[in-house]
C-alpha cells in the first residue's frame, strides 16, 4: 500500500459526513410532500446526529468513554418508537383522507 | 376628640360652655338617628321624639342667647383639630357670637313650633316617621351651619341643608310635580354652591396661613392682607352661594316650586332654615364685603332686583302658598339689599322678624289648606268666620310683613329703608316701591281668602288612594289645637319681637360678631318711618278697594296694565328662559349634541380604530401562519443558521 493512500481519517471527516447527512435529511424533511418521505428525512437527521455524537465520544478524552455511545442507543430506541407512532399516524390519516400529502392535511387552516 | 385641650381663642368670651354648644346641634341629630332607627316599628312616637330633640336644642339656644347677651355679643370659639394633610389643616369647631345666637334662637324656635304643628298637619300620613326624621336632619344641618367656625364645616352643613331640603320638598315623591320640584331645588342651588366652593378654594390657597377659619378670613380681608381681586372674587363666590340658597335673582326659580313639599316644610324652609342660610352667609362674611365695594354693590343690586321682581310676581299669583313664596323671595331681597347698603344689623334684624311672621304665614296657609283641601285662592273666600284663629293670626303676620306700626316688621323694614336711604337713593326707591307692593299682595291674599263668599274649596276624591285628606272642604272648620296653638304662639313674636330687639341694642349685639365696628349714626328717622307706613297703608287700601269693595275690578286692573301683568304672570319669562333656552337649547341641543358627536366620532373612533388596526395587522400576519409545518421548519432552520453565523462571526475560532 502506498503511503499516498494512507490517509488518516480524522474527526473532520466524520463530522463532515454527519453534517452532510443532516443537511440531506433536513432538505428531504422540508421538501417532500409525502408524509412517509418527510419521516424518512427526519430519520436521516437523527442518524446524522448519532454519528456526530459518536464522533465526539470517540475523539474526546473522557472519564466516561461510553457516555456518547449510550446516548446514541437511547436515540435509536426513541427513534424506533417515533417511527412506529408516526407511521401509524400516517396510515390512520391515509384511511381517513385518502392521502398522505402533507400540503393537503390542512384541516386547521381556516 | 380632645375636648380637654380646647381653649377659647378670644378674650371677650360669653361664659357658655362648649358642651352646650355641641349639644345644640347634637340633640336634633340624636332625634334624627333615633327616629330613623325606630319609625318602622313605632311611627307614632316620631313626632314626640322630634319635638323633644328640637325642644332641647331650643332651650339650650335660649341659654346661649342670654349668655351671649351678657357678653355684649362677643365671640366664643372652641376649635379642635380634625385632621391634617400637608398644609391642609381641617378643624372641628364651634363659634358663638351675637349673630350665631340670634340665628340659633330663630332656627330652633321656628323649628320647634313647626314640629308641634306637624304632629297635627301630618297626622295620618303613612310617611310620618320619615318626615320627622328628615325634619330633624334639616334642623341639625341648619344649626351646624350657624355654629361652624370654619368654612370646611360650614360647607358640609351647607350641603346637608341642601340635601335635607331636597328630601323634604320631594317628600311626596310619588307626585311627579314634587319630585321635579325637589330636583329643581337641588340642581338650581347647586349652581350657586359651585361659586361658594370656588370661593373657599380661592381663599384657602391665597391666605398666607392656608386657613378655613372664619375669624381669620374676616381679619385678613379687613386688613387687606391679600390682593384686592382675591377679596372681590371670594366675596362674589360667597354671594353666588347665597344667591342659590336664598333664592335671589337669577336663581330664585326653585323656591316657588318648592311649595310642592308639605306646608310645614315650606314654613321651615322659608322662615328659619334654608333660605336664610344665604343671608346668614353674606352677613357672616360682612367684613369681606366691606373690604370690597364692588362686591357690596352687586349684593345691594341683586337684593333690590329680587325684592321688586318677586313682589311683582306675587301680585298675580292665584296659589295661596305661591304668594307667600314670592313674598319670601322679596323679603330676602330686602335683606340682601340691606347687607349691600352697610345695613348689617338691619338685615339680621329683618331676618329675625321675618322668621317669625313668615313662619306664621305659612303655618296659617297650611291651616287653610287643612280645611279646604286646596291652595287656590279662587276656591276660597269667607273663611274669616270659620277659622277665626287662623284669620286673626294671619292678619297680624301680614300687617307685620307689610310694615305697619308697631308690629315687628315695621321696625326691621324701617331700618333697611333708612340704611338704603343713607347709601344710595336708587336702592331706597326700590325698597320703598317694594314696601307698597308687599302690602298690596298680602292683603289681596287676605281679602280673597278670608272675605267674601266661600267658594267651596277642592272636593275630596275619596277613591284616590293617594288622598289622605280627612276633613270636609264644603264645611271649613278651625284646625286642631296642635296646629292652632303654634299659630297663636308665633303671633306673639310677630307682634312684639321688634320691641325687644329694637334699635341700637340689637345692632350692638350682632355687631359683636364683627372684628371692627363702624358707627352708623342714629337709627330712626321720622321721615322714613312715616313715609313707609303711608305707602304700606296705601297698598292695603288699594287691595281693599280692588278685592273687597271692588270699586275697581281686578279684571279691569289687569287689562289696564296688560303688558305688565302678562310679564308678571309669566314670572318675567325666567323659567321659560332657563328651561327652553338653557336646558333645551344650550344644554340639550348644544352641549349634549357636542358631547354626543364627541362620543360618536372621537371616543368611538379611538376604540373602533384600535380594533380596526389590530384586524388589519393580523390580516397581514396570518399569511405567515399557513399551517404548513414545513414552512415553519424552514423558518426555524433559517433562524438557526443566522444564529450560528452570528455567533461564529462574533467569536471566530
Amino acid at each position: 500500500m502506498s503511503a499516498l493512500f494512507l490517509v488518516t481519517i480524522g474527526i473532520e471527516n466524520f463530522l463532515a459526513v454527519g453534517a452532510l447527512l443532516f443537511a440531506l435529511g433536513f432538505a428531504i424533511a422540508l421538501s417532500k410532500r409525502n408524509a412517509i418521505g418527510v419521516l424518512m428525512g427526519v430519520e436521516l437527521m437523527l442518524n446524522a446526529v448519532n454519528l456526530t455524537l459518536l464522533t465526539f465520544s470517540r475523539f474526546s478524552p473522557s472519564d466516561r468513554p461510553v457516555a456518547g455511545a449510550t446516548f446514541v442507543v437511547f436515540v435509536i430506541t426513541v427513534a424506533a418508537a417515533e417511527a412506529a407512532v408516526a407511521l401509524a399516524l400516517a396510515v390512520s390519516v391515509y384511511r381517513n383522507r385518502d392521502t398522505v400529502d402533507v400540503d393537503k392535511i390542512n384541516l386547521l387552516k381556516s | 376628640m380632645p375636648f380637654l385641650a380646647a381653649e377659647p381663642i378670644t378674650t371677650l368670651v360669653p361664659s357658655i360652655s362648649e358642651g352646650i354648644l355641641w349639644a345644640i346641634g347634637a340633640s336634633p341629630f340624636a332625634a334624627f338617628v333615633v327616629i330613623a332607627l325606630s319609625y318602622r316599628w313605632f311611627p307614632k312616637i316620631a313626632g314626640y321624639l322630634a319635638i323633644l330633640g328640637v325642644g332641647a336644642a331650643m332651650v339650650l339656644a335660649y341659654v346661649t342667647l342670654f349668655n351671649v347677651i351678657d357678653a355684649d355679643g362677643g365671640i366664643a370659639q372652641y376649635t379642635h383639630e380634625w385632621f391634617r394633610a400637608g398644609s391642609l389643616v381641617v378643624n372641628l369647631g364651634v363659634r358663638v357670637d351675637g349673630l350665631t345666637a340670634i340665628m340659633l334662637v330663630a332656627v330652633t324656635t321656628v323649628s320647634f313650633l313647626v314640629q308641634v304643628y306637624s304632629t297635627g298637619y301630618m297626622a295620618g300620613d303613612p310617611g310620618i316617621g320619615r318626615y320627622f326624621a328628615y325634619m330633624c336632619l334639616f334642623t341639625t344641618a341648619m344649626l351646624g351651619l350657624v355654629l361652624a367656625d370654619n368654612l370646611f364645616m360650614l360647607f358640609i352643613f351647607w350641603e346637608l341643608v341642601g340635601l335635607s331640603s331636597y328630601l323634604l320638598i320631594g317628600f311626596w315623591y310619588h307626585r311627579p310635580a314634587a319630585a321635579a320640584a325637589a330636583k329643581k331645588a337641588f340642581i338650581v342651588t347647586r349652581v350657586g354652591d359651585l361659586g361658594l366652593l370656588a370661593a373657599i378654594l380661592l381663599i384657602w390657597t391665597r391666605t398666607p396661613t392656608h386657613t378655613f377659619d372664619i375669624a381669620t378670613i374676616q381679619q385678613v380681608a379687613a386688613n387687606h392682607q391679600v390682593a384686592q381681586w382675591v377679596i372681590t372674587w371670594f366675596a362674589l363666590g360667597v354671594l353666588a352661594g347665597a344667591i342659590g340658597k336664598s333664592a335671589q335673582f337669577p336663581l330664585h326659580v326653585w323656591l316657588p316650586d318648592a311649595m310642592e313639599g308639605p306646608t310645614p316644610v315650606s314654613a321651615l324652609i322659608h322662615a328659619a332654615t334654608m333660605v336664610v342660610a344665604g343671608v346668614y352667609l353674606v352677613a357672616r362674611f360682612f367684613p369681606v364685603f366691606e373690604a370690597s365695594p364692588d362686591a357690596r354693590q352687586v349684593v345691594a343690586w341683586v337684593g333690590a332686583i329680587t325684592a321688586i321682581m318677586a313682589a311683582c310676581i306675587a301680585l298675580v299669583q292665584t296659589d295661596f302658598k305661591r304668594v307667600l313664596a314670592y313674598s319670601t323671595i322679596s323679603q330676602l331681597g330686602y335683606m340682601m339689599l340691606a347687607l349691600g347698603a352697610f345695613g348689617y344689623a338691619a338685615a339680621i334684624f329683618h331676618l329675625f322678624t321675618n322668621a317669625f311672621f313668615k313662619a306664621l304665614l305659612f303655618l296659617g296657609s297650611g291651616s287653610v289648606n287643612h280645611s279646604t283641601n286646596t291652595f287656590d285662592m279662587r276656591k276660597m273666600g269667607g273663611l274669616r268666620k270659620a277659622m277665626p284663629i287662623t284669620f286673626w293670626t294671619f292678619v297680624i303676620a301680614s300687617l307685620s310683613l307689610a310694615g305697619i306700626f308697631p308690629l315687628a316688621g315695621f321696625w326691621s323694614k324701617d331700618e333697611i329703608l333708612l340704611d338704603a336711604w343713607r347709601d344710595n337713593r336708587a336702592l331706597w326707591a326700590a325698597a320703598f316701591a317694594g314696601a307698597f307692593l308687599t302690602a298690596f299682595y298680602m292683603f289681596r291674599a287676605i281679602f280673597l281668602t278670608f272675605f267674601g263668599d266661600y267658594k267651596g274649596g277642592e272636593p275630596v276624591d275619596h277613591h284616590d288612594p293617594e288622598n289622605h285628606f280627612h276633613g270636609d272642604p264644603a264645611h271649613p272648620h278651625e284646625s286642631p289645637w296642635s296646629m292652632a296653638g303654634p299659630l297663636l304662639v308665633l303671633a306673639v313674636p310677630a307682634v312684639a319681637v321688634g320691641w325687644f330687639a329694637y334699635r341700637d341694642a340689637f345692632a350692638d349685639f350682632v355687631n359683636g360678631a364683627l372684628p371692627a365696628v363702624e358707627e352708623s349714626g342714629s337709627s330712626f328717622e321720622w321721615g322714613i318711618a312715616i313715609s313707609s307706613t303711608i305707602v304700606a297703608l296705601a297698598g292695603i287700601g288699594l287691595a281693599y278697594a280692588v278685592y273687597y269693595k271692588e270699586w275697581v275690578t281686578s279684571k279691569s286692573l289687569r287689562e289696564g296694565f296688560a303688558p305688565l301683568t302678562i310679564l308678571f304672570e309669566n314670572k318675567f319669562y325666567l323659567d321659560r328662559l332657563y328651561e327652553d333656552f338653557f336646558v333645551r337649547t344650550v344644554l340639550q341641543r348644544g352641549w349634549n349634541r357636542l358631547l354626543e358627536l364627541n362620543d360618536k366620532y372621537v371616543v368611538d373612533g379611538i376604540v373602533n380604530g384600535t380594533g380596526q388596526l389590530g384586524r388589519e395587522l393580523s390580516q397581514r400576519l396570518r399569511i405567515v401562519q399557513n399551517g404548513q409545518l414545513q414552512t415553519y421548519g424552514l423558518g426555524f432552520a433559517a433562524g438557526v443558521i443566522i444564529l450560528v453565523l452570528a455567533v461564529f462571526t462574533a467569536n471566530p475560532l
